[in-house]
């Protein structure tokens, strides 16, 4: 098959790059790039491991075909802070004892992130609703939910 | 007085956790090589058929493809633990759908999927069991005809399909049910569930030219796996070096050699790097989920609810090999006593081969099934006598100074108070609130494993410190927990603390993440570690300051005396100019738990060890037309002995108990004619946050004598009481007992349209 040539703005950096047309981002971030916080398990659309955000939706990286891309914007978790500039989601699950194994975190991060950017002062129900798309299979998501409110709690005064 | 604690008890960030958050954390299934191969297994498509051929010539003149291999390439050996039973790649038959029975490298994975699809393989079926009750029926099929020729370990009672059978033996049960008043019959049964962990099974494996493979590996047990895979490529265990990065998730399932044998085959094979990944329909298919169970039970008890006698067995279906099944039909021995004083016992775990996939360990083996069918009995018994169920378990369960089944003595026993506070939080005065609402309570008790640990300890230059553990950290951060207990001890904070783990090459052996054992077995081999440090810092320190050894004591990260003091850093300084650096190896083993051999025979683990006591409530509702269940409230009582980190500890809770709920309620793989129709995240329905209320957490503490400051093992207890709370809720709510898990809503609905015709 002929490899589509694409430009992909990742985090703010474009990327020339050449893919298969059925390769899907997931695996371009991942294999090409190398940007390994964008996790994989199901390819299928039912876990949540891969989300990443594209013109700031929340979207499964596994499911989404990297030619889609071509001119949009798409963040990763390495795209929203370093250990220098932790984003206020990544201090919150950090204080909150969030993370467990942590192989969800980077998706459920980004997929609050997403949420919050629309809903900025979302009540508990709201971000379980937002979430319920994303598996968490070591914390229950008590702590995720404390994490996100009081990320939202942080961010909601500084919009 | 006790000097005061500033970092063991104390809610800090687990050490691992910016790598974490920041997408940073390397794990298994990341890890990559230059010029890595990507390897894939072929799966037998039969439950038990003889395979007649397997033709792999047109896989082999694929594009990309370098390898391809079977049986035929490796050694002819079985591995196991307790019994040696299972083979890399079915030789001359299949044992159920999911079998490996080849495995292929190629370039891409594509390009490996496509030599999978090639491969021909032509079976010639054979009459198969499907259940315990198809494979112990008179003249049934054997899924081993050669099960006399496996090695085991000697203890083990096998017949047949039959791969052991464990007994406790107390007293005389006919007497026991002879002097009860009531005696109560039940038959229940629960289903095959995973642990669903959101990290794949993966490896890595890659050959250097002196002939050493090193494999990068997302097990629990690394040095398990280097003596297993020792037996499977017949090297001695130096030449298998294991390390483990980063694990998404364990809960047991990655306890045993899983993808790792066949990277390496692939890779000595091909003389490249190869990497193995498993999908989510092999995980749901071919991996090592809990067995499902059929429970029977004969309880005796008088009019005012005492205990008489119980005859248990539980029968567990543990698929094609023996996996886990003989230590965890033992262990479910202990849990068919419940945490209750009952003079005469006759329980027995049953091992069972079936032609399904083999099972294994899953958080807290054996617990939930058997803790579903005891405390549900308990329930039924109490309505029968009308009694109120939590003084029908206050009436009989252990205190402090009792036996358990095995006559082992039982101490730091926190069990009166979790029941009391779990009800009581709960609100237990009003048990039925509403209509088709109801609350239920369900308590256990659980082992903390033992096994050795041991830790090297280095104090740098700078005056932080190298914890070196051959533990892997497997999300519970328990690892977080020994480093407390280490700066605790050394006077140093948690962020002095680095750790390196689990590398068989370099760090010191570790029996592993199991048992609920890290935090306690790890953390107590850093106690030993830092009590010799210790002694080597106050030696060079007392010649510094001038002061006898006796006079010195650790504070902030400094040796002092009176006025004087000297830092921990100036100290390893000097002792790297003088004596080669202070270091120190710490070991632990937990003592043996003394216990009546004469009440056991074919018994893996006859006594449990620190045990952990915990009740759980739950208040819920169920919806009478569509059978829907909506927990609204749940609480967890747990005698944790001491908490070292009461986020992580409530973190197990809240963890733990999402995964019973799951189990309670919706989790089930589904086989039909050996076949699973629901090998998919769809449909093996694992609750979101959607499926869950708070989960409200109430730490017990009553210290162990042997753990770290009175810790007990903490991670596999909240995953067994939630099938039992859950289930006598909606009996509370209904008045309609469901006697087999999960609990669906279509169930409830039967059973309501049954009740009320
Ligand atoms: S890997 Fe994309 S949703 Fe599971
Ligand atoms: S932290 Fe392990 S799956 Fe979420």
């Amino acid at each position: 098959m002929r490899k589509l040539p694409l430009s992909l703005t990742i985090n703010g950096e474009t990327h020339e790059l050449l893919a298969e047309p059925h390769h899907p981002l997931l695996e371009v971030l991942r294999t090409q790039l190398g940007l390994i916080g964008t996790k994989e398990n199901c390819l299928e659309g039912e876990c949540g491991v891969c989300t990443v955000l594209l013109d700031g939706m929340a979207v499964n990286s596994c499911l989404l075909l990297a030619a889609q891309c071509q001119g949009r914007r798409i963040v990763t978790i390495e795209g929203l802070g370093g250990p220098e500039t932790l984003h206020p989601l990544q201090e919150t699950f950090v204080e909150h004892g969030a993370v467990q194994c942590g192989y969800c975190i980077p998706g459920m991060i980004l997929a609050a992130k997403a949420y919050l950017d629309q809903n900025p002062e979302p009540t508990e129900g709201e971000i379980r609703e937002a979430l319920s798309g994303n598996l968490c299979r070591c914390t229950g998501y008590q702590k995720i939910l404390d994490a996100v409110l009081a990320a939202a709690g942080v961010l909601a005064p500084m919009r | 007085m006790a000097p005061e604690l500033r970092v063991v008890g104390k809610p800090l960030p687990r050490v691992d956790a910016y790598g974490k958050v920041t997408g940073k954390t390397v794990y298994a299934a990341d890890f990559t090589l230059p010029g890595m191969l990507f390897g894939k297994v072929l799966r037998g498509t039969e439950p038990h058929a003889r395979i007649v051929r397997i033709d792999a010539r047109r896989a082999l003149t694929l594009p990309g493809v370098r390898a391809v291999i079977s049986a035929a390439d490796v050694a002819d050996v079985r591995y196991g633990g307790a019994l040696k039973d299972e083979t890399v790649f079915a030789r001359e038959k299949v044992r159920y759908v999911g079998q490996p029975v080849a495995a292929v490298a190629a370039a891409t994975s594509e390009a490996a999927e496509a030599a999978l699809a090639a491969i021909d393989v032509v079976y010639d079926p054979l009459p198969a069991v499907f259940d315990v009750e198809g494979a112990l029926a008179p003249g049934a099929p054997l899924v081993h005809e050669a099960w006399e020729t496996y090695s085991a370990i000697p203890i083990l009672y096998r017949e047949g399909n039959i791969c052991n059978r464990a007994r406790i033996l107390a007293g005389d049960v006919e007497r026991g049910l002879a002097e009860a008043d009531r005696v109560f019959e039940h038959r229940f049964t629960t289903r095959m569930v995973h642990q669903g962990y959101t990290e794949p099974r993966a490896a890595v494996a890659a050959w250097d030219s002196a002939g050493q493979v090193t494999v990068w590996s997302n097990t629990q047990l690394p040095f398990e796996v280097q003596n297993t895979l020792a037996e499977i490529l017949q090297l001695p265990p130096s030449r298998i070096r294991i390390l483990v990065p980063g694990i998404g998730g364990g809960f047991g399932g990655k306890l045993r050699v899983g993808v790792e044998h066949f990277a390496a085959l692939l890779a000595r094979k091909t003389g490249r790097p190869v990497r193995v990944i498993t999908t989510s329909e092999e995980e749901l298919t071919a991996a090592y989920p809990r067995q499902g169970t059929i429970v029977e039970l004969k309880t005796g008890v008088t009019r005012d609810g005492r205990l008489t006698g119980k005859q248990g067995r539980i029968f567990f279906d543990t698929g094609a090999f023996a996996g886990s099944g003989p230590g965890v039909a033992s262990v479910a021995t202990l849990i068919l006593a419940g945490p209750y004083c009952i003079p005469n016992l006759h329980l027995e775990g049953y091992a069972v081969y079936t032609n399904k996939t083999n099972c294994g360990s899953f958080r807290a083996p054996s617990g939930p099934q058997a803790n579903f069918a005891v405390e549900s009995q308990m329930d039924i018994i109490a309505d029968a006598l009308g009694m109120d169920p939590l003084d029908l378990r206050l009436r009989n369960i252990v205190r402090e100074g009792d036996e358990g089944p095995t006559g082992q003595l039982l101490t730091g026993v926190g069990l009166e108070e979790c029941l009391r506070r779990a009800a009581d939080a709960i609100g237990w005065n009003d048990r039925r609130p509403g209509p088709s609402r109801g609350k239920g309570i369900a308590c256990g008790w659980w082992t903390t494993t033992g096994g050795s640990s041991g830790v090297y300890v280095k104090i740098n230059p700078d005056g932080t410190v190298a914890l070196n553990t051959g533990a892997a950290e497997i999300g519970t951060g328990a690892l977080t927990g020994a480093a407390q207990v280490l700066a605790e001890q050394l006077s140093v904070e948690l962020s002095d603390i680095n750790l390196v783990s689990a590398d068989t090459y370099s760090t010191p052996f570790d029996f592993g993440a199991q048992g609920s054992r890290t935090a306690f077995s790890v953390g107590n081999a850093c106690r030993a570690a830092a009590a010799d440090l210790r002694r080597q810092l106050f030696a060079l320190a007392s010649r510094q300051l001038g002061v006898e050894p006796d006079a010195l004591e650790l504070r902030e990260r400094h040796v002092v005396a009176g006025g004087k003091r000297v830092s921990l850093a100036d100290l390893s300084r000097l002792s790297q100019q003088s004596g080669g650096g202070l270091i120190a190896h710490g070991t632990f083993i937990a003592p043996p738990t003394p216990y009546d051999t004469k009440r056991v025979e074919a018994h893996v683990y006859p006594a449990f060890h620190s045990p952990s006591f915990h009740a759980h409530a739950v208040d819920l509702a169920v919806d009478p037309e569509t059978g829907e269940v909506t927990l609204h409230r749940y609480v967890v009582a747990q005698d944790v002995g001491f908490a070292l980190n009461p986020t992580y500890v409530e973190g197990q809770i809240e963890g733990g108990v999402a995964q019973g709920v799951g189990q309670a309620l919706s989790e089930e793989i589904v086989y039909e004619n050996g076949r699973v129709v629901n090998p998919n995240l769809t449909d093996y329905k694992m609750p979101t946050t959607l499926d869950l209320p708070r989960i409200e957490s109430i730490l017990v503490q009553h210290p162990s004598a042997v753990g770290p400051y009175g810790a007990k093992g903490v991670g596999e207890p909240p995953n067994i009481e939630p099938p039992a709370a859950v289930a006598n809720a909606v009996a509370a709510a209904i008045g309609v007992r469901i006697t087999s898990l999960p609990i669906t809503a279509e169930k409830i609905v039967m059973a309501l349209r049954k009740e009320t015709p």
